[in-house]
């Protein structure tokens, strides 16, 4: 029997242990750093983003972190003020040659972000010679104290498609364009960057945002000597807007470029949904700032279990299966109406859904203040679900049609049911 | 999620628990359900609400949790730290489906300590006035009562025997369980309301009653509690012998502080107040203390809580056994004999239901015996009104509305009940004011 699927991807021409990259952050900072993710069973890195220090210096701010938080859930997203790498290019080149020295069975994409075409070219070289395998242009940093990089190059199609072009001449190696999502839509600009002659395209970047705010002081966070600004907004809070910018990606048909996925990927269920939605390949930060390199451990074992339970050989049987589901509100099928079902012997009598389908839906719900039980009005049920997602308990109210909103929930629990 | 008690405060008798920190508030009130029609706030006697506090943290609201709890339970302080909660609130905690249910004394100690440093307002006092209402004892339910007729813009008069209020939280509840600034905090703000407590001032004449009445006294509200501790026959005359009350006070208010190094201590009695007794002689410096009860462990009236906490104490529990003599030397008595015993009707707990078991019989040294085998009301309650009906043990007799057979005359908490908890005496309190509002606004409408 065999204990481990095949993650190998084929990623413009590159062959990828896994689909599990390092996105361009602080986790890929330096050689040790980098080795040690690989040594993780990291399938890729792309290298913290290279940048010409005698073009501009980076300063880092600091403090440079801010979270969000939800209740007691500590950092479901996380505000980054951080800008590309703050070391001397010499040293970043000599890592990235030692790293690929040492790791040659391992892919390493170098990131890279010039401020005039000199820089793009001179950084392109210097990466292909260090022997990087491809180059990732930082078109999307949205914070960078220049005042033409970053995503101000990203939300300007003219110049992505101009600097990709001058990369894609002065090296042979694939070309990835990185997207901001500060954008309204960003097939426009990964058509640019098509135009310029990219390989494939990256999604998302962070999102400008302000997650916190001092009430005695009035001073936004992370407080940066008395400022701050709206920086790059990560992890799981963002996946949701991620998704639908891949999907967006893999739908447009004039585009038709690979893409690699980023944006609040932690468990191989975040990475399943992203392939599903259209990616190749797949790039984690935040994941790792909060847990580590170790995650990809559960990500290789629990997405290959997924493929061996379901007898799927290579993941490009998968990859890009929910993205066609997904379409405009318009072509939906609204001949049906469903109703919840609450099951009796799963309901604590906490009262959550009635008081939810009292204040914000249609009143359908009934609560038995004697028996503590909920019941569904089906007549005036409209089907909405808000007290399937109000409910404590996950598997208590169900629809009438066969529908699961926790997928992975549902197909553990009744996995689990089936061996009693 | 409750915070484990630390012996060593016990022994200090200081606050037992550390108040949960605003890490543990914040996770814990989120862990709540928020359910309709709660079934916490349905379990709480004195309709503190614990779901609207909850709630209000939840919301980071800290402020307004704190004006819940004062403005719905006057003790509500002290409650946090004496309620029962397994048995009252938490007791039908939806989330003990999936998990252990919401620590709401817990949250309720953080909400009300969170008033107190942060200085809420006090509660306003009120310039009308409906009446002037007698209070006999400044206890829970006499403060329960005063606070909600004070609301309700009564002028209450609080005739309290001793030189402070609060009854047995003030007298008898040991340090470490309670901590004094939680009572002295929930008496401040009833004397904000504008309640006037009269401090040793007895009333225990005959005819008392009826003389407030004559005074101007448009209704009374007994709530003298329990004063006289039942006592054992076979104890009666030695020195060394006394009872819960005398004992507890003793500890917690004694002009020298009550030596027990080296001495065995025996507790007779299963209820909470047996327990208190027992853990403060073994905070004393006792060297073994015995709680001997006829009920076996798991049919003690004390709580699981309290159990526990006597099993952090050492204390050997003698339950399921009967004192059956004294042995005595030149001092007095210097032990006890007792036998095991078993219910010759299963679930009737009273002594005559009690069967020894022969060739179980014990024999202990004892330097001190504590009888904690339950309290009567004083004699004086019979005589306050001409025709007060009593029952039982001396209890006054009161119809669902907490009205004597003497009309104008009202009754609770202890010396109703029997023997309660301070949540259950507060809302009895409550509920007192509430017919004594209703019975002198009928009087005025047939008037």
């Amino acid at each position: 029997m065999k204990f481990q699927a095949d993650l190998g991807v084929n990623f413009c021409g590159i062959r990828f242990g896994n689909p599990f990259c390092l996105s361009s952050s602080p986790v890929g900072n330096h050689a040790e750093m980098c080795a040690r993710a690989y040594d993780a069973g990291w399938g890729g890195i792309v290298y913290k983003t290279l940048g010409l220090e005698k073009s501009f210096k980076v300063i880092m701010p600091s403090p440079r972190l801010s979270v969000y938080n939800y209740g007691d859930k500590r950092f479901i997203g996380l505000q980054n003020a951080e800008q590309i790498t703050d070391r001397p290019i010499r040293e970043n080149i000599r890592d990235i040659a030692w790293l690929k020295k040492h790791y040659p069975h391992k892919v390493l994409i170098s990131s890279i972000m010039g401020y005039v075409d000199e820089d793009w070219i001179e950084l392109a070289k210097m990466s292909e010679d260090a022997g990087a395998d491809m180059l990732e242009l930082n078109f999307s940093c949205p914070q960078m104290a220049h005042k033409s990089a970053g995503h101000r190059v990203g939300q300007d199609f003219l110049a992505v498609a101009a600097f990709t072009e001058v990369v894609k001449k002065a090296s042979k190696l694939p070309v990835m364009a990185k997207m901001t999502p500060n954008i309204t839509n960003m097939v426009p600009v990964a058509l640019a960057a098509k135009q310029g002659g990219a390989d494939a395209i990256s999604a998302i970047n962070t999102i400008k945002a302000i997650t916190d705010i001092d009430i005695e002081n009035f001073t936004p966070l992370p407080n940066i000597h008395g400022h701050s600004s709206a920086t790059g907004f990560s992890g799981p809070s963002v996946k949701p807007v991620a998704m639908r910018f891949v999907s967006d990606l893999y739908n447009s048909k004039p585009l038709g470029l690979p893409i690699s996925a980023v944006g609040g990927i932690e468990t191989w269920i975040d990475a399943l949904h992203f392939l599903l939605l259209g990616a190749t390949n797949l790039q984690v930060t935040t994941g790792i700032l909060r847990y580590g390199y170790r995650i990809v451990e559960d990500m290789i074992e629990g997405l290959s279990d997924y493929m061996l339970e379901r007898n799927i050989k290579s993941l490009n049987e998968i990859i890009g299966k929910s993205s066609r589901k997904i379409v405009d509100p318009s072509e939906f099928v609204t001949r049906f109406q469903v109703v919840s079902v609450i099951d009796d012997a799963k309901c604590i009598g906490c009262g959550q859904c009635y008081i939810s389908c009292q204040d914000g839906a249609n009143q359908a719900v009934k609560f038995d203040t004697l028996t503590r039980k909920a019941s569904v009005d089906e007549e005036r049920c409209i089907g909405c679900l808000l007290c399937k997602h109000v409910c404590p308990v996950w598997d208590c109210i169900s629809i009438n049609l066969n529908f699961h909103f926790y997928i992975h929930f549902h197909s553990i629990s009744r996995k689990l049911r089936s061996k009693n | 999620m409750k915070l484990p008690v630390n012996p060593e405060k016990i022994v200090q008798f200081k606050g037992m628990r550390e108040p949960l920190s605003l890490q543990a508030v914040i996770k814990e009130s989120n862990r709540c359900l928020l359910c309709f029609d709660a079934p916490c706030s349905e379990g709480c006697p004195a309709g503190t609400d614990p779901a609207k506090f909850i709630r209000q943290i939840k919301f980071y609201n800290y402020k307004g949790a704190a004006r819940t709890i004062r403005n719905n339970n006057i003790l509500g302080s002290v409650c946090a730290f004496v309620c029962p909660v397994e048995k009252l609130c938490e007791k039908k905690c939806s989330i003990k489906a999936l998990e252990d249910p919401i620590n709401i004394s817990g949250l309720q100690r953080f909400a009300s300590e969170y008033g107190q440093r942060f200085e809420i307002e006090p509660p306003a006092q009120s310039l009308k006035s409906e009446g002037r209402i007698a209070i006999i004892g400044g206890g829970p339910a006499g403060m329960g009562c005063a606070s909600a007729l004070a609301k309700m813009d009564y002028e209450v008069t609080v005739f309290e025997r001793e030189n402070l209020t609060g009854g047995v939280p003030r007298w008898n509840i040991p340090g470490f369980r309670l901590p004094e600034e939680a009572l002295v905090y929930d008496v401040k703000n009833l004397i904000s309301q504008g309640v006037e407590i009269r401090h040793k001032s007895p009333v225990e004449t005959p005819e008392a009653v009826t003389n407030l009445l004559a005074e101007g006294y448009d209704s009374v509200f007994i709530s003298s509690g329990l004063s006289v501790a039942f006592k054992l026959d076979m104890l009666n005359g030695y020195s060394n012998v006394t009872d819960y009350i005398t004992f507890l006070r003793k500890v917690k208010f004694g002009n020298e502080s009550l030596n027990l190094k080296n001495k065995n201590v025996a507790i007779i009695g299963g209820g909470s107040v047996a327990i208190d007794s027992a853990v403060s002689a073994k905070a004393c410096g006792a060297n073994k203390v015995y709680l001997i009860s006829l009920e076996h462990l798991s049919e003690l009236p004390a709580d699981k809580e309290e159990i526990n906490l006597a099993r952090i104490m050492d204390i050997i529990f003698k339950s399921g056994s009967q004192i059956t003599g004294v042995v005595e030397n030149e001092n007095g008595l210097s032990g006890l004999t007792g036998i095991e015993t078993d219910w010759i009707e299963p679930g009737k707990f009273i002594p005559l239901n009690a069967r020894q078991i022969s060739g179980t019989e014990f024999r202990i040294n004892i330097d001190l015996v504590v009888q904690a085998i339950g309290t009567k009301p004083g004699n004086e309650i019979m005589i306050l009104a001409k025709g007060l009906k009593t029952i039982g043990k001396g209890i006054i007799e009161v119809n669902e509305d907490f009205e004597t057979n003497i009309p104008g005359v009202f009754a609770g908490g202890d010396v109703v009940n029997g023997g309660a908890t301070v949540v259950q005496a507060v809302g009895e309190g409550k509920k007192a004011a509430q017919s004594i509002d209703n019975f002198l606004k009928n009087r005025r409408t047939s008037k």
